[in-house]
């Protein structure tokens, strides 16, 4: 089984959850764990790992170079870039690789020739490890001002999936990113089951109301886990959202200013302070996803 | 002049510090605040105003004319994101969700009217006043779709049109294409981290980020009190930057966060810290 943790906003626990969750299964299911957050990666850090076993380099991301020697200086592609990353500096123009998409309209219009060309260029890298707990970990890290992370999510998934089949594992825990784009919808595509993660804030609620319907755009069956459930008293929205859509609430977990010291030691939070009333609620959502979701 | 607010790390506090600064700015400046965190825009809840000006982000996408389609398949080669596929006979098809909007297909298509200019609606920019004097320039990509730059590049052109003494930028998080598209133009970043493992990483890559766009950036530590500072100072140093302010865990800011009152209005002692920091950033650009 293929089970996303998605959030739409970013902060509100998604990776603290997964964590937790993954490290409370882990001895009764045979997993491997996914951080489909390619721009900001952050699980490996919440299991301790501090080495990979196996890297692989990610091309395929193009980006446009102009030859300065043979420009004529007309300006055409700067007109013409849809994504206006073409600058005019000194004269010259010049791509921006940092924000160019890579689709080539510029080698079109270009009257000279050869005079703007599409290079392949690296856009990142995906990483897998056998954690300290035993199950294998997939991250990815997108060089810096690239486009196609929905690509780096797609093959660490490929990845896992060769993995699972090699090591006959059962089931696949994708940790995604923030936000409803590419690698949000690479993350839920093919999932069996979304887990959406949101605290009881008007910003959360309206970012989870945005990643659900990317969720049900895949047809797949979602829950809820609302982290920080007691910061906002009296707030109703997201009871409201889960009755209106009949999506089931797996649990409540309170706020615990104790989660920053246990990433600082690097471990999932109910591993680091297994009695605190947060770890107790992981515990219990924890049941509820094996009784209801992987049974 | 511009400076934008980024982080690397969703949820570090980007947004607040985007709003709360952008109101005590205007006492320096004329200013726009755009937030460009296209698949979660969160500015104009925590303002606690409705978005208003809607204005559709459409892209081009081929319509073929099946009458004029001479079948050699130009388009198809040429589109990078094969979006674009044939028959055998070299008929072409769109699938609509791969399309990128770029219009190399019908740059490079042979027949005149063969490809025709068909619309796809990406998401929306809006324009809306708010009570504090400035305007919000918000872009929302639709759910669904994937590609967020064209409604970057759609709200920040909009942003820039309004010309104004200073536009402040809050970005996504992360360090993709889209959140450079969001940077570029800034004379300074507002980096926004917490001082976890986690925090730090993310803030090293924005940082880098920075560095290779060639723009000064300046760190801010929220909810400093939870977790290691020393390893972020540490950071700040190694990239040549500031640690500009420091802001401890506060019920204060979240309350006013899920108010959608801005902290800086009111009279509670963390307003202090970003009439402080907006102190900075006015002597800066200045």
């Amino acid at each position: 089984m293929q089970i996303v943790i998605a959030s739409g906003k970013g902060g509100v626990g998604k990776s603290t959850v997964a964590a937790s969750l993954i490290y409370l299964i882990k001895d009764k299911y045979k997993l491997i764990a996914v951080d489909a957050d390619a721009d900001a990666p952050n699980l490996h850090l919440l299991f301790g790992v501090n080495k990979w076993e196996e890297e692989k380099e990610l091309t395929g991301a193009k980006v446009a170079r102009i030859n300065q020697d043979t420009c004529i200086r007309c300006g055409i592609c700067y007109e013409r870039c849809p994504y206006e990353s073409i600058k005019l500096v000194d004269g010259k123009y010049v791509v921006n690789e940092l924000t160019c998409e890579g689709c080539g309209v510029c080698k079109l219009v270009c009257p000279v020739r050869g005079t703007i060309t599409l290079e392949e260029v690296r856009s990142g890298v995906i990483m897998k490890t056998t954690t300290r707990y035993g199950f294998p970990l997939i991250s990815a890290q997108l060089d810096v001002g690239r486009p196609n992370s929905g690509k780096l999510v797609t093959e660490e998934k490929e990845w896992a999936k060769k993995i699972m089949k090699e090591r006959e594992l059962d089931h696949m825990i994708v940790d995604s990113a923030a936000g409803i784009g590419c690698q949000v919808i690479a993350s839920v595509g093919g999932a069996d089951v979304a887990i959406l993660v949101a605290e009881p804030t008007p910003a959360s609620l309206s970012d989870v109301k945005r990643v659900y319907k990317v969720v049900q755009h895949f047809r797949e069956p979602a829950y809820l886990i609302i982290n920080k459930a007691d910061i906002n008293p009296g707030f109703e929205g997201l009871y409201e959202f889960a009755e209106q859509e009949g999506i089931p609430i797996l649990g409540e977990i309170p706020y615990d200013r104790a989660i920053p010291y246990s990433m600082a030691m690097l471990k999932p939070f109910v591993e680091a302070f297994p009695e605190s009333k947060a770890s107790k609620a992981l515990k219990e959502i924890a049941e509820a996803v094996e009784n209801e979701i992987l049974e | 002049m511009q400076i934008a607010v980024s982080g690397g790390k969703g949820g570090t506090g980007k947004s607040t510090i985007a709003i709360n600064l952008a109101i005590a700015l205007r006492n320096y400046f004329d200013l726009t605040l755009a937030d460009l965190d296209v698949e979660a825009p969160n500015d104009h809840i925590l303002l606690g105003i409705e978005l208003q000006n809607e204005e559709p982000v459409e892209l081009f996408m081929p319509r073929f004319d099946y009458s004029k389609c001479i079948r050699c398949r130009k388009c198809a080669e040429v589109c990078e994101e094969h979006a674009i596929v044939t028959m055998r006979d070299g008929t072409p098809f769109l699938m609509p969700t791969l399309c990128s909007g770029c219009g190399a297909c019908q740059i490079v298509c042979p027949v005149e009217g063969a490809i025709l200019e068909g619309k796809k609606l990406m998401g929306h920019t809006y324009l809306t006043e708010t009570p504090y004097g400035f305007p919000l320039i918000t872009g929302k990509l639709l759910e669904g779709e994937e590609r967020a730059m064209p409604i970057v590049v759609a709200a920040k052109k909009k942003a820039k049109a309004l010309n104004k003494e200073l536009l402040i930028v809050d970005t996504a998080a992360g360090t993709s294409n889209t959140v450079s598209k969001a940077l570029e133009d800034s004379q300074l970043i507002i980096a926004v981290t917490e001082p976890t493992p986690l925090g730090l990483h993310d803030l090293e890559l924005i940082l880098k980020l920075a560095e290779t766009m060639g723009i000064k950036a300046w760190v801010v530590i929220n909810r400093s009190d939870l977790g290691k500072k020393d390893d972020v100072k540490e950071l700040a140093k190694r990239y040549n930057t500031r640690i500009i302010a420091e802001i401890p865990y506060s019920e204060n800011i979240l309350k006013t966060y899920i108010e959608g009152k801005p902290i800086v209005l009111s009279e509670y002692k963390e307003a202090e810290i970003f009439k402080k920091l907006a102190e900075e950033v006015a002597n800066y650009l200045r």
